[in-house]
């Protein structure tokens, strides 16, 4: 069986390159409620990281997953960079839940993944669109466990705005955010 | 055995604020990471496999020819999937805006291509060889000729961001983030020189296969 290729980092160069003009918008072919997946990133000291690259992954309204595209871009994947506040913006539409091979049941959530210069690997993570009481069964919170733990990856709903979710991402430190390995 | 890079290398300082301190929680790829986005066949243009064609003239430097295959680790090709490339010009300069290279530009390169993968898992690209270039991580510090790629597979899952370097570079052995990777696993970022692939009297040829992890792979140990 060949090895798998080592990942390197993504290095301070790759906005102009892995830059859409329209990353931010994530397509679908149907219909959903359109909402905004919004916050900042930031580094062992607290520091805004103004280099990354956000990217998402996530099923349609009704827990579909994306197959095919639009004709220009591929359905259902998001790619921005944070700016130098380390603020990234995403508008999406409201992922539905869906169910595993094994009937366990997968909580509204996206699936991202976040490259910077300092990353020797991309970091690998879920946020979840709905609050602690019902992600409960699904199975990255299980396998958490620790309910401070999982709230670093549930996005809160705007108090303002209910079509906007804040969802800040701590690489190191205080706070840290769950990341994920496959 | 894992031929990735650990996250925290304080070799290479940027590591040190980014790196997670926690552990990473292993859990299987979900059913929709298990998927990936599809980029329609049009998304691509026959062109931007070659970078050299990209100004009005050829751009300076060494031309060369990079050939190879996209596999996952059961060895089956990866079919009709994004590999994007970037990379700095022949002096080692990046036209990005925090590039402070003392390196000239090149108008005729921007250093960026992409191609899909064809039905056996191959690709073909066209580019100039890139310069070496200083970097401020440590005194003396150069990186090795490099270019970096992108790389989607068929499932979310298998998403990698790498880079390629070139055989015998003496700045290897002086270069944290390829060090960073286990000694069983630098050999796999290196391509090989593969002459015939080359254009004869014209372009140097490459070889360099990818290997992603399987789409479906459970953990280890699960």
């Amino acid at each position: 069986m060949p090895k798998p290729t080592p990942s390197q980092t993504v290095g301070p160069f790759f906005a102009r390159e892995l830059l859409w003009k329209d990353g931010g918008g994530v397509l679908f072919p149907g219909r959903g409620d359109r909402i905004t997946l919004t916050g900042r990133v930031f580094d062992g000291n607290g520091a805004p990281i103004y280099d990354a690259l956000f990217e998402t992954w996530q099923a349609d309204a009704v827990g579909k997953f994306p197959s095919g595209d639009d004709g220009s871009r591929p359905y259902g994947y998001g790619r921005v960079s944070t700016d130098s506040d380390g603020r990234y913006a995403v508008e999406t539409v409201m992922p539905g839940s869906f169910t595993g091979p094994g009937g366990e049941r997968y909580a509204p959530q996206i699936s991202v993944a976040i490259f910077a210069r300092g990353l020797l690997k991309g970091l690998r993570t879920r946020v979840f669109l709905a609050p602690l009481e019902l992600i409960k069964d699904d199975p990255l919170a299980r396998a958490i466990g620790d309910p401070d733990r999982l709230r670093t990856l549930i996005a809160a709903r705007d108090a303002g705005d209910p079509k906007i979710y804040r969802w800040d991402v701590r690489l190191r430190g205080a706070g840290e955010a769950v990341f994920i390995e496959f | 055995m894992d031929v990735h890079p650990p996250y925290l290398y304080p070799d290479y300082k940027s590591t040190r604020l980014r790196a997670p301190s926690e552990p990473l929680v292993r859990v299987a790829p979900s059913p929709l990471e298990a998927t990936g986005p599809v980029f329609p066949k049009h998304f691509v243009k026959d062109s931007e496999a070659d970078l050299t064609t990209w100004g009005r003239s050829a751009p300076l430097g060494e031309k060369m020819v990079l050939v190879g295959r996209l596999l996952d680790e059961d060895g089956r090709p990866v079919r009709r999937s994004l590999i994007e490339v970037w990379q700095a010009n022949a002096s080692g300069k990046y036209p990005h805006p925090v590039d402070d290279h003392e390196a000239p530009l090149d108008p005729n390169f921007l250093g960026k291509g992409q191609v899909l993968t064809d039905d056996e898992g191959r690709y073909r690209i066209v580019t100039v060889k890139p310069g070496a270039y200083p970097w401020q991580n440590h005194a003396f510090g150069w990186r090795p000729a490099h270019i970096h790629f992108s790389l989607f597979g068929n499932a979310y899952a298998q998403r990698l961001i790498t880079q390629m370097f070139f055989p015998g570079d003496p700045l290897l052995a002086i270069d944290p983030i390829f060090q960073s990777v286990p000694e069983a696993g630098r050999r796999l970022l290196i391509a090989d020189l593969d002459l015939e692939q080359g254009v004869e009297g014209v372009a140097l040829g490459y070889r360099w296969d990818m290997v992603v992890r399987g789409p479906r792979a459970t953990p280890m140990g699960v």
